[in-house]
Formats: C-alpha cells, sequence, structure tokens
C-alpha cells in the first residue's frame, strides 16, 4: 500500500528546495543591503577609520557564509529527488563547489578577525603611549 | 522567482560599484575599496547561483573567490612589507 504518492513527494521537495533557496538568496540580499547602508556610514562618518570598512565587511562575510549554507541544505534536499546517476553527479557538483566557497569565505572571515584585531590593538597602544 | 533574483543580483553589483567608489574617495586607498568590491560582487554572484546554476555561473563565481583572496593576500602581504620597511627619515 502506497502511503504518499511519488507526484506528491517530488511536489512538496521541489516546494521546500524553492523556499530553502529563497530563503538563502533573501539572506545574501539583506546582508548586501545592511553591508552597503554602513560602508556609506564608514565612508561618510568615520572617512579617517579604514578598520570599519574591515568590520562591515566582516558581517556581510557572515550573511553570505548563512546564505551559502542555506543553498548547500537546498542542495542536500535536491538529493533526494534526484532520479538519474547523472543528475545525483551533478549535485555532487554544485554541492562540492559551494562547500569549497564556504570554507574559503570562513577562512577569509578568520583571518580578517585577526587583521581587525592586530589594528584595534595597535591603535589602542599608539593611543596608550606617550608621546 | 528567477527575473527577481536575477534583477536582485544586478542591483547588488550596482551597489558594489558605488561602496567601492564611495570606499576609494573617502580613504584614498585601493586596499580599503578593492575587497569591498569583491566582497559585494561575490554576494551578486552567490545571489545569482541560488536558482539552479549552471557550470560556467559555479566556475565563474569560483573564480571570483579565487581573485578575491589573491587580491587580499596581495594587499596583506603588501601592507606588511610597508610596515616592516625602515624609514628613510629615521636612523
Amino acid at each position: 500500500m502506497e502511503l504518499v504518492s511519488e507526484e506528491f513527494l517530488k511536489d512538496a521537495v521541489e516546494l521546500l528546495v524553492r523556499l530553502v533557496e529563497s530563503a538563502g538568496a533573501l539572506v545574501i540580499f539583506v546582508g548586501a543591503a545592511i553591508a552597503f547602508v554602513r560602508f556609506l556610514d564608514a565612508a561618510v562618518r568615520h572617512r579617517h577609520q579604514p578598520h570599519r570598512f574591515v568590520a562591515v565587511r566582516l558581517g556581510l562575510g557572515r550573511y553570505l557564509a548563512l546564505g551559502l549554507e542555506f543553498q548547500l541544505a537546498s542542495d542536500v534536499l535536491r538529493t533526494a529527488v534526484a532520479p538519474t546517476l547523472r543528475e545525483i553527479g551533478e549535485l555532487a557538483a554544485v554541492a562540492a563547489i559551494r562547500t569549497a566557497l564556504n570554507y574559503f569565505l570562513g577562512k577569509e572571515i578568520k583571518e580578517e578577525q585577526e587583521q581587525l584585531a592586530d589594528e584595534r590593538r595597535s591603535s589602542t597602544a599608539r593611543s596608550v603611549s606617550p608621546p | 522567482m528567477t527575473g527577481l533574483i536575477a534583477a536582485a543580483a544586478l542591483l547588488v553589483t550596482v551597489v558594489a560599484f558605488v561602496s567601492a567608489a564611495a570606499a576609494l574617495v573617502a580613504t584614498r586607498r585601493t586596499a580599503v575599496a578593492l575587497p569591498v568590491l569583491l566582497d559585494l560582487l561575490l554576494a551578486a554572484g552567490l545571489l545569482r547561483l541560488a536558482l539552479q546554476p549552471s557550470p560556467t555561473q559555479l566556475a565563474g563565481t569560483a573564480l571570483l573567490v579565487l581573485v578575491k583572496r589573491l587580491a587580499s593576500s596581495g594587499i596583506r602581504h603588501a601592507a606588511g612589507a610597508r610596515s616592516t620597511r625602515p624609514s628613510p627619515l629615521r636612523p
């Protein structure tokens, strides 16, 4: 006896995939919009503090990594209804590239955080040291 | 949906150039403006990947990440070289 028809399952997974992908795109777009406003703010009000731009870029990087996670989740969902070996192979390639993108993005966020911490330490040392 | 995401990606691309120009004008340093441009272009690339990306689009975004890493390591290397170079005014 069949509890759920294959067609229904395919439609449901397709809908879920679209929802998750849209959520990922929304996260990336919102992150870019917030970063744009903060970049303009840094350019207008804090023009002599370049580390402000690094801080904004760190925030944007976190949004991008989150959006990529959503995209990866949709890839995983798609494998639930990928019937042919070729389709599964294509999905694997897409997922591998997205995973690599996510890995490099995470690495870059870590490096930027260290750079920002170094800049903050050196600016604190400059302000504390006697003239 | 595809049209909406394509429009959003185009908008983010425009935002990337505007933000980089603002950063360049404000700080007069390409080392600050270039990463801003590349980060927002990456955001646009990731938006384009949101719906059934073609292998070319995927390769393009991967290439952008590679360029971004190369540029940031180059900028960091140049900044490190500048900070370790002795000042000609000091003995």
